[in-house]
């Protein structure tokens, strides 16, 4: 790896004023991916400010009083203790299985929440500093589109770039509507929905995401959420852990008797942002919570996505994970 | 010399408590002083010319050293037994991760940071054959011989029921947890290198050709190897750049790959592509097998992997044909790879016998129990011992085959398809020469015992192997032998290879035991009614010391015979039926490999095996994009070996074999045997469940929905 300085954080807001200072300065959270990006040079910081020693690092009920009210995920949280928190099994189990479906227990010890959303794509060919591609170095091309699209995208993408964004937990948080709290060097906190936060690749795959330089993840805000009875993560992938999905799918349910009131569907390695299930969302609610209804919705969904060379079997294999999720909430707990 | 009869116990690794409290050096651990490391940089296309390398800005980075290329390599002898090129001598590229330089600085992040200073430029190569799908109808016959008795498309033609398919299996890599990794140090002429290898003396011979010196100025030292599976076997070019820039920075050199670097540097399986033709009668009698390989190859060298060699062993059948096209290709030299050949020509094999079967409506087994060969159906001879209808035999009973559902797809249980397997397999048995030296002491009636010869331990056992057969060799308690190993000085012996390692060295010490045992009756002068121990007569004629050598050679009569260790597999899959998702709840492996010295180490090498295995079938697969020919898996992330959760409870079960053929100890070998056959077993459990004929591994998800 290239030579770099290496800074200890004391506060937030001095990591916040040293990362504004430099643009080629990066926030060392976990870890667990900056670091092999480094090795790999692919990223070339010529500066580190290390916030794993500030102490950010709760799960904080929102609750003020009886009413039902969400819960605020701090930065620095550990992915592990996230998922094990008991507030989070009861209120968000879907977001404790996404968790947990992701990586390694190793990894999951190390890793932050706000390094999680920010970890950056599993493409192959951005990981190769000897090959195309428009996200590492704009304008060298895409090696994926015409190459080894295996893992790619089928919602979204642009001629520019067709990867996808690898996290299991920001699956989940985008079905439940988080909202990511960043902080600038002005002391402003903007707290962003999933989908001001993701972008899609367009013409600029180089940005992952709306923040600007200088902007620091301070948590993660979970609203009250109603879909704790009901509620499954679905993730497929080559082996049975410790690989990145193929496809997979937060969904949730709220019922009144057997019609869905409410519910969620996001969707992981499909696109270059969690995605959201819109269509099938749209047509399930008010109807009936049967097989019949999750897979006729799960259809629609699939119908817009348009696969690779590689890649063709994600319809079907889409079209299955949404139905089995929303069975799986369905029969949740029983 | 039966007394003690510590041989065939499951003693643990003598090795074991050095290794887990971390105190046993493997070759980049030795505390050698000055210290310089060393960072390979590749070529970055698959074939075409260096017209220009740029160092100056890496030649002033901070700690470098020195720079290394093909402008300023010493000449190397490419033909000294080194595999792969890669030597620095020349512009010309090869493949795509090619060597192309060495940076030397006073530490490994230094030298690498310097290595991505360089810039390189090439003149492209048009012509670069990369595209093995496309290649493959070009491909020729290869050197690998022909087996060819009666016609097989006559009796395809005629048959009741026939086969005729192709099944593929993908590139695969050794990844041994250690990648390969040397210290080079010279003291004048003498030159040693630490290093991981499966065949010491091997080792030493080819960097001493490859650097033009006489062996006896290279010392090879590994007494310890984080695996190897075939390709620490044949070493790469990296041992011999490692004393190329220990020598021109005068100074030791650390180089070891990074795991990134090992996807194209020390060879790796082969993509096959097999068209099995099977013609039966009604009844399940084999009229004829045809097995056709077509592979690829360096593009100035040839290897390929034996996929026929069960074809040629399993099953008695009157007309068979087993042949090989190959195609040369800008991709690194393939080589060995763990049951080379017989791990993934079983697939192919096996699978057809599944789909055979299945038209027959007969079961597996039956079908395999009626073809049974009375010898060797290649070479006619006599067999050394076969006990595969025993495998297959027990296996059903130990598994509870009975209760096997024969029509696919009709056990399901909730959200999951299961379904059961069987397939078999078999490995050569060979002993090879091999030497051995034994040195007694006696201090005070204490006896002890050092026995040594070059062999390696790749972790699976040999040190404790070989104490063992010494300690019962000379009536000794393990604890008074002590095994010396893993260094070249010691007397030659036969290579961890090809299953060879453990019956060549087991059967070295104990003739070394009998040799001074001997001697030390002749010395004695005296009489015996009993044939005393070695021990014992250190004792009684107070001898302090007293050493033998033995140069042990395979047993004079072991060509007449066909010597092979066989398995018969069996695989319960669970296959998720929305997901395709597969899991390997048991797995049982029924081996027939002669003599087990340890049961213990013998059942870590099946059940290693048969994970191998398992990721054959269902996980392992890397990917070359044809437009460059790099490997677009390049790390553990991409290549994906099974995880715990993929594997269910293994159990190993072996045969009781005497074979008093194949050597003197009638032992077989058991480091290969173990993963052939196991891919076929699951496929077709998983034909079993699904009622879907995957002939393409791995079976992934994707090819289950
Ligand atoms: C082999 C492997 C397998 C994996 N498998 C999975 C998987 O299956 N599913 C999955 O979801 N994940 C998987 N991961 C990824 C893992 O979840 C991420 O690496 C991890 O979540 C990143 O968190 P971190 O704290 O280590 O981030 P770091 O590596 O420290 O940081 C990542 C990025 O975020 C920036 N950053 C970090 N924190 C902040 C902050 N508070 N504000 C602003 N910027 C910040 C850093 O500058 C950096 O650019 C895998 C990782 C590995 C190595
Ligand atoms: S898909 Fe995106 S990340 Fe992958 S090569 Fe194309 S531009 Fe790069």
């Amino acid at each position: 790896m290239r030579p770099f300085k290496y800074t200890r954080a004391t506060t937030l807001p001095s990591a916040i004023k040293e990362l504004s200072g430099n643009a080629q300065s990066r926030i060392l959270a976990g870890g667990t991916n900056l670091l092999d990006l480094m090795k790999e040079d692919v990223e070339r910081p010529e500066a580190l400010i290390d916030i794993t020693h500030l102490p950010h690092s709760a799960v904080k009920s929102l609750s003020q009083g009886a009413a039902k009210s969400g819960v605020l995920l701090d930065a620095l949280g550990k992915n592990s203790e996230t998922a094990n928190h008991l507030l989070i099994r009861s209120q968000y189990p879907m977001l404790s299985q996404a968790i947990l479906a992701g990586a390694s227990a190793q990894i999951r010890n190390m890793a932050t929440n706000g390094g999680n959303l920010l970890q950056r794509t599993r493409c192959p060919y951005f990981y190769d500093v000897a090959m195309p591609c428009n996200k590492r170095t704009p304008g060298s091309g895409c090696g994926a589109l015409e190459g080894f699209n295996r893992m790619h995208a089928v919602f979204g993408w642009s001629d520019k770039c067709i990867a996808v964004h690898p996290s299991d937990m920001a699956v989940a948080l985008a079905a439940l509507d988080a909202k990511v709290l960043a902080q600038n060097e002005a002391g402003q906190q903007r707290r962003l929905t999933f989908d001001e936060f993701f972008r899609l690749p367009g013409d600029a795959p180089e940005k992952d995401n709306n923040l600007q330089h200088g902007d620091l993840i301070t948590g993660i805000e979970l609203p009250a959420s109603n879909f704790a009875d009901h509620s499954y993560y679905a993730k497929v992938r080559d082996r049975s852990s410790y690989a990145f999905a193929l496809v997979s799918v937060a969904a949730g349910l709220q019922l009144n008797g057997k019609q869905i009131s409410d519910v969620r569907v996001a969707m992981g390695g499909v696109a270059h942002k969690p995605w959201r299930a819109l269509t099938a969302e749209k047509m399930l609610k008010g109807k009936e919570a049967t097989e019949a209804n999750f897979k006729a919705a799960a259809k629609a969904e699939m119908a817009a996505a348009k696969p690779h060379e590689y890649n063709k079997f994600k319809i079907e294999l889409g079209e299955r994970a949404i139905a089995l999720a929303l069975t799986n909430a369905l029969n949740y707990g029983s | 010399m039966e007394a003690n009869q510590i041989t065939g116990t499951p003693l643990n690794r003598i090795d074991g408590l050095l290794k887990v409290t971390g105190k046993a050096a493997y070759a980049t651990d030795y505390p050698v002083k000055n210290l310089a490391y060393g960072y390979l940089f590749k070529s970055t296309v698959a074939s075409g010319t260096i017209t220009q390398i740029d160092d100056a800005v890496a030649k002033k980075a901070p700690g470098v050293i020195t720079i290394i290329t093909h402008l300023n390599a010493p000449k190397l002898n490419v033909k000294g037994g080194l595999r792969g090129g890669a030597l620095l001598q020349g512009p010309e590229i090869k493949f795509n991760g090619q060597h192309i330089g060495i940076v030397v600085a006073e530490t490994f992040e230094q030298a690498r940071y310097a290595a991505r200073l360089i810039k390189v430029q090439y003149s492209g190569d048009a012509q670069a054959k990369t595209d093995f799908e496309k290649l493959a109808t070009q491909a020729v016959p290869a050197k690998e011989p022909e087996v060819r008795r009666g016609d097989v498309d006559s009796a395809m033609a005629s048959a009741a029921v026939t086969v005729d398919e192709v099944y593929e299996t993908p590139i695969e890599h050794h990844h041994p947890m250690e990648p390969h990794a040397t210290i080079a140090s010279w003291e004048g002429d003498k030159l040693t290198l630490y290093n991981s290898s499966q065949i010491v003396n091997g080792a030493q011979t080819s960097a001493a050709k490859t650097l033009n010196i006489a062996p006896e100025n290279v010392r090879i030292i590994t007494p310890y190897i984080g695996g190897g599976f075939g390709s620490k076997g044949g070493q790469w070019a990296n041992l011999a750049l490692a004393a190329v820039a220990a020598k021109m920075a005068n100074r030791p050199v650390h180089l070891a790959l990074s795991r990134q670097q090992m996807f194209n540097s020390v060879g790796l399986r082969q993509h096959n592509i097999q068209h099995l033709k099977l013609a039966a009668t009604k009844e399940g009698k084999l009229l004829a097998l045809g097995h056709q390989t077509t592979t690829h190859t360096a593009i100035d060298d040839e290897y390929t992997e034996p996929c026929g060699d069960c074809s040629k062993v399993l099953y008695a059948v009157p007309n068979a044909l087993i042949n090989y096209k190959v195609v040369p290709m800008n991709i690194i030299m393939p080589t060995y790879t763990r049951g080379p050949g017989k791990s993934t020509g079983s697939f192919a094999l096996e699978s057809a016998m599944d789909e055979l079967a299945f038209k027959l409506q007969m079961d597996p087994i039956a079908l395999r129990l009626a073809n049974e060969p009375a010898q060797d159906p290649t070479t006619g001879k006599p067999w050394s011992s076969r006990k595969l209808v025993e495998c297959l035999k027990e296996g059903a009973k130990a598994f509870g085959w009975h209760k096997r559902n024969p029509q696919p797809g009709k056990n399901i249980q909730g959200d999951y398809l299961i379904g059961h397997g069987v397939a078999c397999g078999s490995y050569p048995a060979r002993q090879r020469d091999s030497s051995a030296v034994i040195k007694l002491t006696n201090d005070n009636g204490k006896v002890q015992a050092t026995v040594e010869l070059a062999a390696a331990d790749l972790g699976t056992g040999t040190y404790t192997i070989l104490a063992q057969t010494a300690a019962d060799g000379l009536g000794l308690p393990v604890a008074q032998v002590q095994i010396k190993i893993g260094d070249s000085d010691l007397p030659p012996a036969a290579g961890s290879v090809g299953s060879v390692g453990a019956t060549s060295y087991a059967n070295s010490v104990n003739d070394a035991c009998s040799k001074i045992t001997t001697e030390l009756m002749m010395k004695s002068g005296k009489q015996f009614f009993v044939r005393p121990t070695a021990a014992q007569l250190m004792a009684s004629e107070r001898l302090s010391s007293f050493e033998t050598r033995m140069d042990a050679k395979p047993l004079a009569d072991a060509d007449n015979y066909s010597a092979h260790s066989f398995n018969a597999n069996f695989a319960e899959v669970w296959v998720n039926r929305h997901t395709g998702m597969v899991k390997v709840k048991r797995f049982l492996a029924v081996t027939a490999a002669g003599k087990i010295l340890n049961p213990k180490t013998a059942r870590s090498q099946i059940i290693g095996g048969n994970v191998w295995g398992i990721g054959m079938a269902l996980t392992e697969e890397s990917v070359i994009d044809p437009r460059w020919g790099n490997f677009i898996t390049r790390s553990f992330a991409d290549y994906h070996v099974p995880v715990n959760l993929d594997v269910g409870n293994l159990e190993a079960i072996f045969i009781n074999e005497d074979d008093k053929h194949a050597n003197k100890l009638g032992v077989k070998g058991i480091g290969e045997v173990g993963i052939v056959g196991v891919a076929g077993a699951i496929a077709n459990a998983i034909f079993n469940a699904t009622g879907k004929r995957v002939r393409e591994l791995p079976i992934t998800p994707d090819k289950l929905i």
